[in-house]
């Protein structure tokens, strides 16, 4: 008996031990639904591990996630950018169209204004030093002659000097070489208007005792043949009469924003 | 450090990775049965009293935590761990190769204990089919962990050393 026992204990110790957890089973099968000790124990044992390994998890996806949002967020941030720059451009090229259609509609006003026939000139390139002219894209072609009086939709700008063929330059009624008889809109005093220094002019030979203030406009007097009469010139800035002299010393600023030109109106009839 | 305390810290981890994080990343039948290969690992080489105890209860624990019968993992994964171990002085079982093997063979084996136990005691006619088509690929994916474990598993070097 203890040679078969011995002989055959494993097989009797296998065999109790499965069946003994078969029957386990099988009577596991009725409770099935139910948690039984043994489950509650390893479940309540594993759920502060199931917490912290949950959070991990949820870290580590967060992470990932996080990390592939940043990249399409990059991605997206670079096609955005570039929407944004070509609507930007887009934009400026509307705005700028926007601020041509205007000087050209003031310009087209001022065409049919002044009853002279009468030529659009664009900007094409500036001088400030020695004398302070622009170059516009108009010339001997176009029928442009030297002397001929431009102006723009505020008023006065200057005359043309030297014409080439396709182009021509402009001497700027701020020059110091420029001269136009002009006269105070309000008070009828007349005056040469020169060009003076930092972009300025000034009424010469207006007498001491005219009615000049500040504030007053001066237009084109109509006398030296050159520009139409009632033409704005500039505003008077300052009136220095002095005492003993004979004339009154008046800084005229230009109607014409002069740096900021862009289109101009040239005056093809002389009007002497 | 003591071999028992290295199998507990291989058991473990093994238990918090099939519970927790496996779950969270892998969609059966291509999640590893790491409590699965741990009881092959013991079969070749651990005792017979203490490694039937273990997988029994790992059998129980992996029960309580994939579905709802008490009881059949820890039949399926002692009959396993008998086997194995009552067969392993036929092999030389320091050869890795006989581990990987010995994990895709007690996965197909422990698919059909399992079927067959749900087929003598249960009615859910429903699990056979999905049990069944998942044998074969999870014995492969248990293969491949088996010979990630035995590749770098200090205790499975610890023991290949001995």
């Amino acid at each position: 008996m203890a040679e078969f026992n011995n002989k055959y204990r494993f097989y009797i110790f296998a065999g109790v031990a499965l069946f003994a957890v078969m029957i386990f089973y099988s009577l596991n099968l009725r409770e099935r639904n139910h948690a039984n000790v043994f489950e509650r124990g390893v479940l309540n044992l594993m759920a502060p591990v199931n917490r912290t390994a949950s959070r991990i998890n949820n870290f580590c996806f967060s992470l990932w996630t996080d990390y592939l949002y940043l990249v399409e967020v990059r991605k997206e941030n670079h096609q955005l950018l570039e929407v944004t720059k070509s609507q930007n451009t887009r934009l400026i090229e509307a705005q700028d169209a926007l601020l041509a259609n205007e000087r050209l509609k003031k310009i087209l006003e001022l065409k049919h204004a002044v009853d002279t026939p009468s030529l659009v000139a664009s900007v094409i390139g500036e001088d400030h030093s020695p004398s302070f002219s622009i170059f516009i894209d108009r010339g001997e072609a176009d029928g442009l002659r030297e002397g001929m009086p431009v102006v723009a939709a505020g008023g006065v700008v200057g005359q043309v000097v030297k014409v080439a063929s396709n182009s021509a330059r402009v001497l700027l009624l701020t020059d110091s070489a420029s001269a136009i008889t002009g006269t105070v809109l309000r008070s009828r005093a007349r005056g040469v208007v020169k060009g003076k220094e930092a972009g300025l002019c000034s009424l010469e030979f207006a007498l001491r005792d005219e009615d000049v203030n500040v504030g007053d406009i001066i237009v084109t007097s109509g006398m030296g043949g050159i520009f139409p009469k009632g033409l704005p010139i500039g505003e008077v800035t300052t009136v220095n009469k002095g005492e003993y002299r004979i004339f009154q010393t008046v800084d005229v600023r230009p109607a014409v924003n002069l740096p900021r030109l862009e289109e101009v109106l040239i005056l093809l009839k002389h009007h002497e | 450090m003591n071999k028992t305390l290295k199998y507990l810290i291989v058991i473990v981890v093994a238990l918090v990775l099939q519970v927790t994080l496996l779950p969270a990343y892998l969609d059966d039948p291509f999640k590893p049965n790491l409590l699965l290969i741990i009881v092959v690992f013991m079969g070749f080489r651990g005792e017979m009293l203490g490694g039937s105890l273990i997988s029994l209860l790992l059998g129980l624990v992996q029960d309580c935590f994939s579905g709802i019968y008490l009881g059949l993992n820890g039949f399926s994964y002692l009959f396993i761990f008998i086997l194995i171990n009552q067969t392993a002085h036929r092999f030389y079982t320091d050869n890795s190769i006989l581990m990987v093997l010995g994990a895709f063979l007690a996965t197909q084996l422990n698919g059909l204990l399992n079927l067959l136990l749900l087929m003598m005691f249960s009615a859910a006619v429903g699990i056979y089919l999905p049990l069944l088509s998942g044998i074969l690929p999870q014995g492969l994916v248990n293969a491949l962990m088996a010979s990630l474990f035995f590749a770098f598993a200090p205790l499975a070097k610890l023991e290949e050393s001995r």
